[in-house]
Parts: structure tokens; sequence; C-alpha cells
């Protein structure tokens, strides 16, 4: 039950201040979904969350403590994170990446302990890549291949997955793979998912709880009702968008959009 | 016309170099971020300024610095015998031969190799859209060193006009082999790759360079391109090289209006009908002859093309019809201060010339890896 | 799930198999590399004639020639492959990037200044300024390697591995011009020592020298082989290395310095050695696959072999007095090198 938690975050490259003071409560065990344009600060933010990026200032809390203050390997065992387009080394199979999850978990020399492998086989079975542990990872798709950096995380154990852009470069069947996956493990396991998206209607189908970020700040956050409406996306994107109750779901969907 | 060209080549540079937070590929530029067309203009304006004062008063001041330099060195003389030596020479005079044998040339030598490879280094620069473009990072210096020692090894009896040949043939070798390497592979040529490809190039052809040297006994020989001076310089080289080297920067002038199209992308240039096949092949060889040119002469100095262009970029604009001038003459200032340096700091002896400008050059290559850090 | 199992198993051996037939002809291939490289030169040893001296039954020239020259110069050519070798698996693991060297990227050069400026100045006469040439290499090459990682890193985030790659090539131009202007006062004979250093004739050639190398490989090689697990993770991205616990700086900086020594000691006996740091790892991935627990052993066979190969190519080439190793090395490296830049993404 892990909860993310940030008070005034800054983070800055440089002399640009990406975000600015910002002040966000991620719910624990729900998917969320952060919006926003190129450039406004939301990957930055989950590089913040994640530690992988020092604040210029503010506070990052994971359950209460400052993440700061918890070491790196105990924040891994709590939080994992799925950056943009990773890279594997050529010449790794499915297994041996997923095994890198078990990292944060291993001591010394780091041989695979038999709970360590029932964990790996059940990650490469949530995300039905049992058949494929011996494939190199480059030869599979791209879909395949972005189901392979889920199953190192899932073998992670976290509570708290967090992704950035997962289906940004992925074809229109393997986003929604990638999603679907997420959502089972949400509901299944309970995980909590924190992830950047850039489609908003993807995001308003699979987000419980979205956050609408611009120029460093938030502009909204609240479930997809409150968030997908037309006067957020004008003050976010900048345009003029129809929303509508997507007929099966009932999530709003941004059918149209206009400029200003 | 003009200021639309302008106002295209402003707007294509500022969404290309600068340093950008979110490096994603292929993000269509932020409309509400820079350059609207009177901005581009009155920057255009401010450039065209600027390049007409230095073009104007360039060559002038240009002329009193080497004459300030000719009066410097292990022997003083005074300006006025520089004016009596070049109006009124006179054989019996040392001062007069001092001057007119031995100073005379190199100041004259310097200003020409370092306008050479200024332009070369913005030529490339410009054609490549890597703004860590340089004769010595592409690895013509080193093909034309390697071309040397093989002169020297196999046909010690070659007169300068033919070395000079041989020059070319080897800056056209080095770069080719690196140009080539760097654009095999998908995403073509980029700065990352030509700098890597160039640095490997370049250890394989000074190895191989050094291999024959030794194996023929000509190592002595060598070193002085390997360390890189204007010492030696006579009228013999002047007479050939100055040919040479006038004639492929005015090339360059004329081709600087094609070059600043090619800098704004190949894809785009031909979009805007130039013929890039017949550019890319021209400007390889301006940059070759002035390149292999200059080498000839002065051995390996580096960091010229890469120091100049951006300063001249700083001076005048983006536009490389002003670039290209203003490079050759503040190269030609770069290199006349440099050799004075070498001259003047450990009397009698020269400091390298290389070594000098690498003082300065090195510094500034380190400020670009940095600035461009996220762009790469 | 026993079918499962099983196929791991099999998949186990069969890796394991393979392994080992690596390090076999590796270790075969130097033992043949040895036997040819005593049979070259100006004076040759036959094959049988080397065995019969190694047993003992050789008279004083023969025992002069082969324990005194010949062996040492070997033990010395594996052991610097070894050490370059890893030392650039080692900095292409931490910069992601398979085309950093670190001859190309300043570490070689900072070592030379140091060495050359002690060597000119004092000499390298006795046991104990053989022995305290590493540490002088180690002093140039650490500033050298720290002025690359200050200027590479930016405020609150590990160095980019392109920003380490760019510094290190500006690095080494400047410490390349820093040399040659030292080197220009020289007289004759110390001229030619700056310049055989350079070219990387390996110059150290008895006992003495491994012996004053040894210890630091003995040292640092069972330290990067421990971290191998971290380097397969480091490899996959800083990004990806921090969300797995790993603390990317500090160990970012411990493997870079364990690289930086061994190029640094491999260097002040053989002078400037480079593109072994950089065709040894990749040879040795095309073999051994990218885990860093086998890559490195595989990778350090590579380099022997392939030092030893072009020190005895060098000897062979040009009588009596050979060419420096560094140039046989580069002929041999770049070409490979431009090849492998030529297919890379």
């Amino acid at each position: 039950m892990s909860s993310i938690l940030t008070k005034k975050l800054t983070v800055a490259y440089e002399e640009n201040l990406v975000v600015d003071e910002l002040d966000l409560a991620l719910p624990h065990g729900k998917i969320t979904a952060i919006i926003g344009p190129n450039g406004c600060g939301k990957s930055t933010v989950l590089k913040a969350v994640g530690r992988i990026l020092q604040p210029r200032n503010g506070t990052v809390y994971l359950d209460g403590k400052d993440i700061c203050s918890l070491s790196t390997q105990e924040v891994a065992r709590k939080m994992a994170i799925l950056p943009q387009s990773p890279q594997a080394p050529a010449g790794l199979t499915v297994g041996e990446l997923v095994a890198y999850g078990r990292f944060p978990y291993q001591r010394g020399f780091g041989k695979l302990k038999p709970d360590d492998k029932k964990i790996i086989t059940w990650a490469l079975a949530m995300t039905k890549l049992t058949d494929a542990e011996f494939k190199d990872v480059a030869t599979l798709s791209g879909g395949q291949r972005q189901r392979v950096w889920i199953a190192m995380a899932l073998a992670q154990q976290t509570d708290l997955i967090l992704l950035d852009e997962p289906t940004t470069y992925l074809d229109l069947a393997y986003q929604l793979d990638v999603l679907e996956l997420l959502y089972n493990l949400n509901r299944k396991q309970g995980s909590t998912i924190v992830m950047v998206l850039h489609d908003l209607n993807l995001a308003a189908r699979f987000a419980d709880y979205m956050v609408a970020v611009c120029g460093g700040h938030i502009i909204r956050h609240g479930t997809p009702e409150e968030v997908m409406t037309a006067e957020v996306l004008r003050e976010t994107f900048h345009i003029e968008a129809k929303i509508v109750p997507e007929p099966r779901t009932g999530r709003p969907t941004c059918i149209s959009y206009d400029l200003i | 016309m003009q200021d639309c060209l302008a106002a295209k080549i402003e707007y294509g540079r500022s969404h290309r170099l600068q340093p950008v937070v979110s490096a994603k590929g292929g993000t269509p530029p932020k409309l509400n971020q820079t350059d609207k067309p009177n901005q581009a203009a009155s920057a255009g304006k401010k450039g065209r300024g600027a390049a007409w004062l230095i073009i104007a008063a360039g060559p002038g001041l240009l002329a009193l610095l080497m004459a300030f330099s000719i009066t410097r060195g292990a022997a003083s003389i005074p300006l006025s015998a520089v004016w009596d030596a070049l109006v009124y020479f006179d054989a019996a005079n040392t001062s007069h031969l001092i001057i007119v044998d031995l100073r005379l040339p190199r100041v004259i030598a310097s200003a020409l190799v370092g306008a050479a490879f200024a332009v070369a280094g913005a030529i490339m620069q410009g054609t490549t859209r890597n703004p860590m473009a340089d004769s010595g990072l592409m690895g013509l210096n080193a093909g034309a060193g390697f071309a040397l020692s093989i002169c020297l090894a196999f046909f010690p009896e070659l007169g300068y006009s033919k070395i000079i040949i041989f020059s070319f043939f080897g800056a056209a070798l080095g770069a080719a082999l690196v140009g080539g390497i760097a654009s095999l592979r998908r995403g073509g040529a980029t700065p990352m790759r030509l700098v890597l490809a160039g640095v490997a190039v370049s250890a394989l052809l000074s190895a191989l360079s050094q291999g024959i040297a030794l194996c023929f006994n000509v190592a002595r020989d060598i070193l002085f391109w390997t360390v890189g001076g204007v010492a030696g310089s006579n009228w013999e080289q002047i007479r050939i090289m100055t040919p040479w080297i006038l004639g492929a920067l005015l090339g360059a002038i004329v081709i600087s209006r094609s070059v600043s199209l090619l800098s704004l992308g190949e894809d785009v240039a031909k979009g805007l009908g130039l013929n890039t096949v017949i550019v890319n092949l021209l400007c390889f060889l301006l940059v070759l002859i002035l390149a292999g040119a200059s080498f000839a002469v002065v051995g390996a100095v580096g960091f010229v093309g890469l120091m100049i262009p951006h300063l001249a970029r700083y001076l005048v604009g983006v536009d490389y019809r002003r670039i290209i001038p203003v490079s050759a003459i503040l190269g030609a200032f770069l290199l006349v201060l440099a050799d004075l340096g070498a001259r003047s700091l450990n009397p009698p002896f020269e400091t390298p010339l290389g070594a000098l400008v690498a003082l300065a050059g090195v510094p500034f290559f380190l400020y670009l890896a940095r600035k461009y850090r996220r762009v790469l | 799930m026993t079918g499962r199992h099983q196929a791991n198993e099999a998949q186990k051996r069969k890796v394991a198999l393979r392994n080992l037939a690596i390090v076999t002809s590796c270790v075969a291939l130097l033992i043949l590399l040895f036997i040819v490289s005593m049979n070259t030169g100006y004076i040759k040893l036959s094959p049988l004639d080397t065995l019969r001296i190694l047993f003992g039954g050789g008279d004083d020239r023969e025992n002069l020639i082969l324990f005194d020259f010949r062996l040492p110069r070997i033990v010395l050519a594996i052991l610097i492959g070894a050490g370059l070798a890893m030392s650039g698996c080692i900095i292409q693991g931490i910069s992601q990037n398979a085309l950093a060297d670190p001859g190309l990227l300043g570490i070689n050069a900072g070592a030379g200044l140091t060495v050359i400026l002690y060597v000119l100045f004092c000499g390298a006469n006795s046991f104990l300024s053989i022995f305290t040439l590493p540490f002088l290499a180690l002093a140039g090459a650490g500033a050298a390697a720290c002025i690359i990682y200050v200027l590479a890193s930016q405020k609150g985030q590990a160095a980019a591995p392109l920003s380490l790659i760019l510094t290190g090539v500006a690095v080494q131009a400047g410490i390349s011009a820093l040399t040659t202007v030292l080197a220009v006062k020289l007289d004759d004979s110390q001229f030619e020592f700056v310049a055989a250093w350079q070219a990387g004739s390996i110059w150290g050639s008895n006992w003495q020298f491994v012996l004053a190398l040894l210890p630091w490989l003995l040292l640092l090689i069972p330290y990067v082989l421990m971290k191998a697990r971290v380097l397969d993770i480091l490899n996959l991205g800083d990004d990806i290395a921090c969300s797995l616990g790993v603390a990317v700086r500090r160990e970012q900086r411990g493997l870079l310095a364990a690289a930086v020594a061994l190029a640094a000691a491999c260097v002040a006996v053989s002078g400037g050695i480079s593109f072994v740091g950089l065709v040894a790892p990749h040879l040795a991935r095309r073999l051994a696959g990218p885990r860093h627990s086998i890559l490195l052993p595989v990778c350090a066979l590579a380099g022997a072999v392939l030092v030893s190969a072009a020190d005895t190519l060098a000897r062979a080439s040009v009588q009596p007095t050979g060419i420096p190793t560094g140039i046989m090395v580069a002929i041999i490296g770049a070409p490979y090198f431009l090849y492998l830049l030529a297919k890379s993404k």
C-alpha cells in the first residue's frame, strides 16, 4: 500500500524551470494518467517522483517518508519505473532481462534462488511471454518488447509502477494490449499504476484518476469526467475540444477538436 | 526575397541548434515560442551590418597586424624598416632580407592558411549540419599526413607543386572514410558518429603514417608536419599554394548561397530546388583543396575550422553568404596571431602552432560538447 | 512444468558448453601465439627448441633470450591486452556506448603525460622507479578522467553517455597538444622516447615491469568481476538502473575509477595503445553475449590475444627493431572499428 505525495516539487534543467512548486497526491490502488502537451514537464514530474531526477526544491514522500531519506534499494522494492524507449543490449534473452528485475532483492553474486525463479515465471505468465523466454529481445515486435519491460517491472514485485509513455511509438493493437495488461494488473494485483500518456482518449478510457499538466503546473486533477472537459483541454492544450461519453464504456472521449 | 530567405534560415536554425529540453524526435516546433518574421529580419539586418563592417575593415586591420607581426621575433625590427623593405628593397640590408625572405612569407602563409581552414570548416559545418566539423576532427589532416608520409617515403625528390596534389588526395581519402563510414547506417551521419569516425580514422591514418615513417626512415622529415608551423615557409610554396587557396576561397563565396540552403537540411534544400548532389560534390572539392593545400604548408593545425565559423555565426548571423567571407577574415586573423604567439612565447624556440591553437580550441570544443549535449 | 524445466536446464547446459569452448579456444590461441612469437624476431627459436629451453635444456645464451627477453615480453603483452580490454569493456558498459575506448578518451594520454615527464626527468632505471610508474600513470589518467567526468556531468544527474565520449575526445586532443609542446623542447634521444611511447612500443620488456603491473591487475580484476551484475544493469540505461535500485552515480564513479586504473597501469609500461579497449569487448560480445559475468573474462582473453598477435606481427615486420606494437594494434583495430561503426545503429 504505497502512496506518493509531493510538496512544492520544483525541477529544473540548468536554467530552465520545468516543474514549479507542484503539489501532487497520487491515489494508491488506482490507475493514474498524467496528460499534457510536449515540454510541459509530465515526464519530468514522473522522473522526479521516481527519484531519477534530483529536484531543485520540494520533497517527494513515499509512504509518508522523504524519498531522499530512503536508500535507493529500499525505494526499488516499493517502486518500479519504466522510462521512455528503453534499450536492451543485443543478445539478451527475455528470461535474462526479466531476471534483472530481481536485482533489488539479490545479494553477492546474484544467484537466482527458487523464490526468484518462481516470481520470474509468474511475471512471464502475467505478460503472456512464457513461450518467448529464450528468445532474443531484439527479435520481438514493439508490443512484445514493451511487455518484456513490464514483466521486468513485475518481477521487481513493487506496489507502485510508474511508466513514462508506455504506448507511444506502438501500433494501435499493441497500445491496447499494453494498457489492458496494466489494467488487469491493477484490478487483480492491486498495483498502483501511474503513467504518462500521450493519447487523451486512451487515458480517459483506462485511468481512474487523471492529472492535466501544463507549463509545470497542474491545471486540473480528478476523475476522467472532471479532467476531460472542454475548459481543461482548452487551458492545457489550447484546443477547442468536443467531449462526448464513449458509447461502450461511458468514459469521456474527445471526438474532435479545433484550434482556438 | 532576401529577407524571406534570411527569415527561413533564422527559423530553421533556431529550431535545430538550440538546446531543447524535451528532446523527442519528430516533435513539431512550438508555435508560441521563437522567431516571428520581423524578429528574424531585424536580426538579419544586424548581421548584415556587422558583416559589411568586418569585410570592409578586416583586410586593413589584417595588414596592420601582419606588419606588426613582422616586427617581432628573434631580432626585433622597427615598423619603419618593414615599410622600407617593401617599397625600397635593399638586398644588402640584413633587416630587409629577414623581412622579405623569412618573415613576410610566413605571415602571408599564416593568413592564407587561416582563411582556408576557417572557410573549410564553415563549409563542412554547413553541409553536414554538424556544429563540430573541422578539418582536424573529420580526418582531413590525418589523411593529408598519410599521403605526405607516402610521398616522402617513396618519392622523396618530388617538387612542392606535386606534394600539394598528394595532400589533396590524402585529405580526400580521410574525408571520404569518415563521411562514408558515418553515414552508412540508417539515420545517416549524425554529429556523434562523425566525431567518432573522425577520431578513429585519424588514429588509423596517423598510425599508418608513423609506421611508414619508421619503416622508411623519414620520421624526422614527417615531424615538421606532425607538429605544425609556418617556420619553413618560402616564396616558392606561397607561389604554388596561393592560386589554389584564393581560387577555392572565391569558389566558396560563390557557392555560399547554396550552402545556406543545405544547412537547413538535405530534404528541405531539395524541396527548394537545389541540386544537392552537385552542390555537395563541389563543396567536398572546395574543402579538399582548402584543407589539403593548407596542410601541405602548415601541417597538423586543427580547431581553426571549428572555432571561427561559430564566432562568425555569432557576429553576423546564420546566412553562409556572410559567414564564409567573414570566416576567411577572422581565420586569417587567428592564425597570424597564433604564429606571432608561437614565435614570441619562448624565443628563440618556436612553440608548435597546432598546440597553441589547440589551447583555445580544446576548451571551445568542450564548451560545444556541453552546449549541444541534448541535441546531439 | 517439468518439460519447461528440462528445456531450461538444456539451455543452460548449452550456454555453459559454449562458454567453455570459447575460453578454451582463446587459451589455445594464446599458447599458439607464444610459440609463434618465440619463432619471430631477430633470433628465431623453433618450437622444439622452445620446449627444450623451457624445461631447462638450453645454454646460457638461449636462456637469456627466452627467459629474460621474450617470455617477459609476451607475458606483458598478455597482461596489457587483458587490462586494456577490460577497461574498455567497463567504459562501454557505463557509457552505454559501444564505441568507447580509454585510448580515444584521453585517459591514456593523461597517463602518458605524467609517465613521460617522470621518465625524462628521473629516468626509469631502478626497480623502485619502475614500480612507481603505474602510480604516476594513475595520477595523470585519474586527473584526465576527473576532468572528463566533471565537465560531462550536469548538476543533479549522472553523466550522460554522449557527453562522456565527446568530452573525452576533446580532452584527448588537449593533452596531445600539451605533450607535443613539451616534446619539442627535448633533445633527440628524449624525443625518441616520447615518440616511441606515444606510438605504443612495449618499451619496458623485462620481469621488473611485469612485477610492477601484476599487483594492479590482481587487485582490480576481481573487483570488476564482482561488479559484473551492476554493469549488466547500468547497460540497460541510467533510468532503469536507478529504478532497479542501483546507486547509479556511486557505481559509475567506482567502475570508472577501476577502468581508469587498469588502463593507466597498462599504459605505464606499454605506451599509448588505443583500440584494444574498443575492439576486444566487441569481439567478446559477439562470442559470449552481453552478460558481463562471462563477457569480462572473454574480453580479457580477447584483448590478450589481440595485443600478443599485434606484438608478434610488429616484431616480425621490420628487422631488426620492428615497429611499435601500438601502431600494429591501430592498423588491425581501426578498420574493424570503422566496420563496427558502419554497422551500428
